[in-house]
């Protein structure tokens, strides 16, 4: 697979704080590849460092296999943090802006209002423009001249139901197209919805990466009670692909590393003299397993 | 070059406080100038109320001073505050709307957007020159007629003057609305620099019991506005004793170019160590 961004070691510290630290990482052609972590984990910073808004105190980073450059800029569409535009200009005349920046000619100015549903308020200036509108306003930007990478920043962030899921749909409409897309997002939802790759990050350090099918494919828990509790916590340790047990308020959680049904445990147990009371497979939260990721590193 | 104009240009044209601005520095230009009109010839009507022999109408439209007195109107402190506002307003614009982000984000370099700002500095200064040396051309044909024409060129070089002011000035504003990167506190120091804090310097460090050097003329408001010192009223000036400015000087000039080029510079080398 082509390699479009490549990161090494890339570090940068405001005063004592560590905000990105040793980051490295690669992004290939076609990918949708999200970057994951709470507030504060870093994710403005490195996207910052990516699009030359800060320069990194350590490391390096290349785009399409090119040390970074205004060029290379202009074949990224990116939507940082708030939409950003001239209050008193117009929705067209702030992408022919941004069109002339780029040095794209004016040809999809209305192709990329229509998708993002700002084609009849086209003359209608930014000031008037909802949260919504202003935030699809910049995506159509970051689409201007078909860039071959879209860089988003919680780009869902502060929208109300209707807005989250248009943002989603021209998201994937985009990735469709075979665009790579960089997203940030403190929503492990967000991610899983969209992306197919994914790097949490916490406190300036890469945690995990990999496919977000890999991430997610850790065993849930199954909940477990006997009137015989000693008995029952005995037993269960002989179930192959036992792992660990939590107890609480008289029920047991139990965790295995591998797909196991309720049926085989309940057989199993029957057969060692256990007699369950309560038998349920517990299905995690996506939260509660990003939750779970964070604190596994002190 | 043609790019980073079109790119200003669409940013200006449509902007309603721009022609404003533009709007009120015509109207005060022409406000003052008539009122120091009227005033000059109500202080010789008086006058002439006790003399034998009268002084005749004082006109200041005519060949060649009317470039003297229309660069000199034109470029002091009250009017030429306007121009130097629009300048604060346009880039620290870019830091209200965080605009000067996106642009680098969309793949304009630092140095191009700050040139891009010098640029419209530029193109401001010359179009404003030139809307004003027309002008004065035809107050000067109208008052004088065209028995006066061919001496007109005597005095351009006050223009041209006036040219080197405005866009000095407005590289002082610029480089005062970089810093700060906020609109209504540059405005309002760049104001009360320029309009008191810096006549009252002027003052006393003119005052000559207190310094005895030649300091106050580096001021740097001062060195601007000062390019054409006096309007070019021949009988007033006699009467004052002052002595006939008849060019301006190019060393004068060399002054506020000097505090310009200096503060771009800064400008460049701050740009290029801060985070957008």
């Amino acid at each position: 697979m082509e390699t479009i961004l490549s990161v090494v070691k890339l570090s940068k510290s405001f005063g004592r704080i560590r905000a990105v630290n040793q980051l490295s990482f690669e992004v290939g052609k076609g990918q949708v590849f999200g970057i994951l972590g709470p507030n504060g984990s870093g994710k403005t910073t490195t996207l910052s460092m990516l699009l030359d808004l800060i320069p990194p105190q350590n490391g390096e980073f290349s785009w399409f296999g090119q040390p970074p450059s205004k060029e290379s800029r202009k074949r990224i569409g990116s939507v940082i943090e708030s939409p950003n535009f001239f209050p008193y200009l117009d929705a067209v005349t702030n992408l022919k802006i941004v069109a002339d920046i780029k040095d794209k000619p004016y040809d999809d100015i209305d192709e990329v209002l229509e998708l993002a549903g700002l084609y009849e308020r086209r003359f209608s200036k930014f000031r008037t423009f909802s949260f919504g509108m202003r935030q699809r306003l910049a995506i159509a930007s970051a689409l201007l001249g078909k860039p071959e990478v879209m860089i988003l920043d919680e780009p869902t962030n502060g929208l109300d139901p209707q807005g989250i899921a248009q943002i989603r749909d021209i998201i994937a409409m985009v990735a469709s197209r075979g665009t790579t897309i960089l997203l940030a997002s403190h929503l492990l939802d967000e991610v899983q919805k969209i992306c197919n790759y994914v790097l949490v990050l916490r406190k300036g350090i890469m945690l995990f990466s990999g496919n977000v099918s890999e991430v997610l494919a850790i065993s849930d828990s199954i909940e477990m009670a006997s009137a015989d509790m000693p008995g029952l916590k005995t037993a269960v340790k002989e179930i192959a692909g036992y792992t660990s047990t939590i107890e609480t308020n008289g029920l047991i959680q139990v965790h295995f590393d591998r797909n196991i049904n309720t049926s085989e445990i309940n057989s199993f147990l029957y057969s060692k003299g256990v007699v369950l009371s309560h038998l349920s497979e517990k299905k995690r939260s996506l939260e509660q397993h990003f939750l779970e990721l964070l604190q596994d590193t002190p | 070059m043609i790019k980073m104009l079109r790119i200003e240009f669409k940013k200006i044209l449509t902007y309603r406080t721009f022609w404003i601005l533009i709007g009120l520095y015509f109207t005060f230009l022409a406000a003052g100038i008539l009122l120091a009109e009227f005033m000059i010839n109500h202080m010789v009507n008086n006058i002439n109320q006790r003399l034998p022999i009268p002084f005749p109408h004082v006109a200041i439209y005519y060949f060649p001073d009317v470039w003297q007195n229309v660069a000199f109107f034109a470029s002091i402190r009250y009017v030429l505050i306007f121009p130097a506002i629009i300048m604060i307003i346009l880039i620290t614009n870019e830091f209200t709307y965080k605009t000067i982000r996106q642009n680098v984000i969309n793949g304009m370099s630092k140095t191009e957007f700050l040139l891009s700002k010098l640029l419209i500095i530029l193109l401001i200064s010359l179009v404003m020159t030139v809307v004003l040396t027309a002008g004065s051309f035809f107050i000067g044909l109208f008052h004088s007629g065209f028995s006066e024409v061919n001496f007109f060129t005597k005095g351009l070089p006050f223009m041209a003057g006036f040219f080197v002011s405005l866009i000095c000035y407005m590289v002082y504003a610029f480089f005062c609305g970089f810093m700060l990167r906020n609109t209504g506190l540059a405005i309002a120091i760049f104001t009360l620099y320029s309009l008191i804090i810096e006549p009252v310097l002027y003052f006393f460090l003119r005052a000559p019991f207190l310094f005895k050097n030649t300091i106050y003329t580096y001021l740097p408001v001062n060195t601007v506005i000062r390019l054409a010192e006096y309007p070019a009223i021949p009988m007033l000036k006699k009467m004052m004793g002052l002595e006939l400015q008849s060019n301006v000087s190019f060393t004068a000039c060399l002054i506020p170019v000097a505090y310009a080029v200096a503060m771009t510079g800064i400008v460049f080398w701050v740009m290029k160590k801060k985070d957008l």
